[in-house]
Parts: C-alpha cells; sequence; structure tokens
C-alpha cells in the first residue's frame, strides 16, 4: 500500500488516498468522483493514461494533480 | 598526580541541546497544515476580479501571461511576446494576435478551471523548447 496525495488543481482540495499495486489512473479518478480529469505528477511531466497503473511510478506520500483536459487548438489551429 | 585539571570550557551547543534532549524527554510533533489552495495560486498568480495576472512557468524560464474569464464562463489565455521556440511549435498557429505583443492562445478543448489552462499551456511552453 502506498499513500497518495492528489490535488484537484481547480480548487486547490487535497484528496488523500491509499493505494493497491495494480491501481491504475482511472481507478483514482473514478473513486473521487472526478470523471473529466486527467492526472499528472505536474505540467512538467506527461499525464497518466486512465488505464495505466500508476502504483510504481508515485512514491508513497507524493503529490500528484488532477486537472481538466484541455488542448492548445488542436482541431482548429493544426 | 598523573592527572592535571588545566581548566574547562562549555560544551558545544549541539551536544548541550542533545543531553537536554536526553533529561526533558522529545518534544511533542508539530502538525503543519497543508496549504489547499488553487494550482494558479501556487504558482504565483494573482487575481483581480475576472483577470488573472502571472507566469507560466517551465524548467526553460517564466512566461508572462495574462488571463480573462468572460460573463459566460469562457477563461482566455493570453501569454506575452512568446519566444522564438513557442513560435517554431506546431500549435504557433493557434497563436492569436491581439495587442502590443500579447497573443490569444486558442483552445481546442476549453479546461474548465483557470489552473488546468495553465499547466496546458506551461506543458506547450515546454514541448516547444524539447
Amino acid at each position: 500500500m502506498k499513500t497518495l496525495s492528489v490535488v484537484v488543481a481547480g480548487t486547490g482540495d487535497i484528496k488523500d488516498l491509499e493505494i493497491q499495486p495494480g491501481t491504475t489512473a482511472g481507478d483514482v479518478l473514478h473513486q473521487l468522483a472526478l470523471p473529466d480529469y486527467l492526472l499528472s505528477k505536474g505540467p512538467n511531466e506527461p499525464f497518466f493514461a486512465a488505464a495505466e497503473s500508476i502504483y510504481d511510478k508515485v512514491k508513497g506520500g507524493e503529490k500528484i494533480f488532477a486537472s481538466t483536459k484541455a488542448e492548445v487548438g488542436t482541431t482548429v489551429c493544426a | 598526580m598523573r592527572i592535571r585539571e588545566l581548566g574547562s570550557r562549555p560544551a558545544p551547543a549541539s551536544l548541550r541541546e542533545m543531553f537536554s534532549r536526553f533529561t526533558r524527554g522529545q518534544a511533542p510533533a508539530i502538525r503543519v497544515q497543508r496549504r489547499q489552495i488553487p494550482y494558479w495560486q501556487e504558482r504565483g498568480w494573482t487575481q483581480q476580479g475576472n483577470t488573472y495576472s502571472g507566469n507560466y512557468q517551465t524548467p526553460y524560464g517564466a512566461f508572462q501571461g495574462w488571463i480573462e474569464q468572460d460573463r459566460s464562463g469562457r477563461i482566455n489565455f493570453y501569454l506575452n511576446n512568446p519566444s522564438d521556440a513557442i513560435r517554431g511549435h506546431s500549435h504557433w498557429t493557434c497563436f492569436q494576435h491581439r495587442n502590443n505583443d500579447w497573443f490569444l492562445i486558442h483552445m481546442g478543448r476549453e479546461p474548465k478551471d483557470v489552473s488546468s489552462g495553465i499547466m496546458t499551456i506551461e506543458r506547450l511552453i515546454k514541448e516547444a523548447y524539447e
């Protein structure tokens, strides 16, 4: 088991969780009722895919961010 | 006499502190409260009414930004004087020149809050430098 703190970027709310091996980013977002969000270690790190196990990618007690999905104009500009 | 006392001097502060702890016991731990603040605030942005000003912060530097939230709730993100690296990014066409050196960043998928938008733009700037 590892402890994890998920910071909801928009509000600053911190949710403390305990995760087991194999826990995915999707599991965490589902548990927190944040379906339109993505998890990441911060803006300098990639987002975790929903099906990606995060247990091995975070340290115990680490703080990660939940932010809403956003993209700079992919559909219109690029 | 085999031993001769030459004098005495005070023990170092670190030793005195250690012995003092043994005699008085460990002080109770102080619980430090975590700050629960939005990402924009944590990154030093300031809010004035429906506008925010601050810097998009990346490992490659801080880039001056400005954000406005209109009455409909739509959030517009601006970047001041984008660098050559940003102008060379594949999404440069999403930057629309406004006045002076300010550029509006067009969001194909709009964030639901200011913080998520800042994180998105910080990601894009980082990509531009990689």
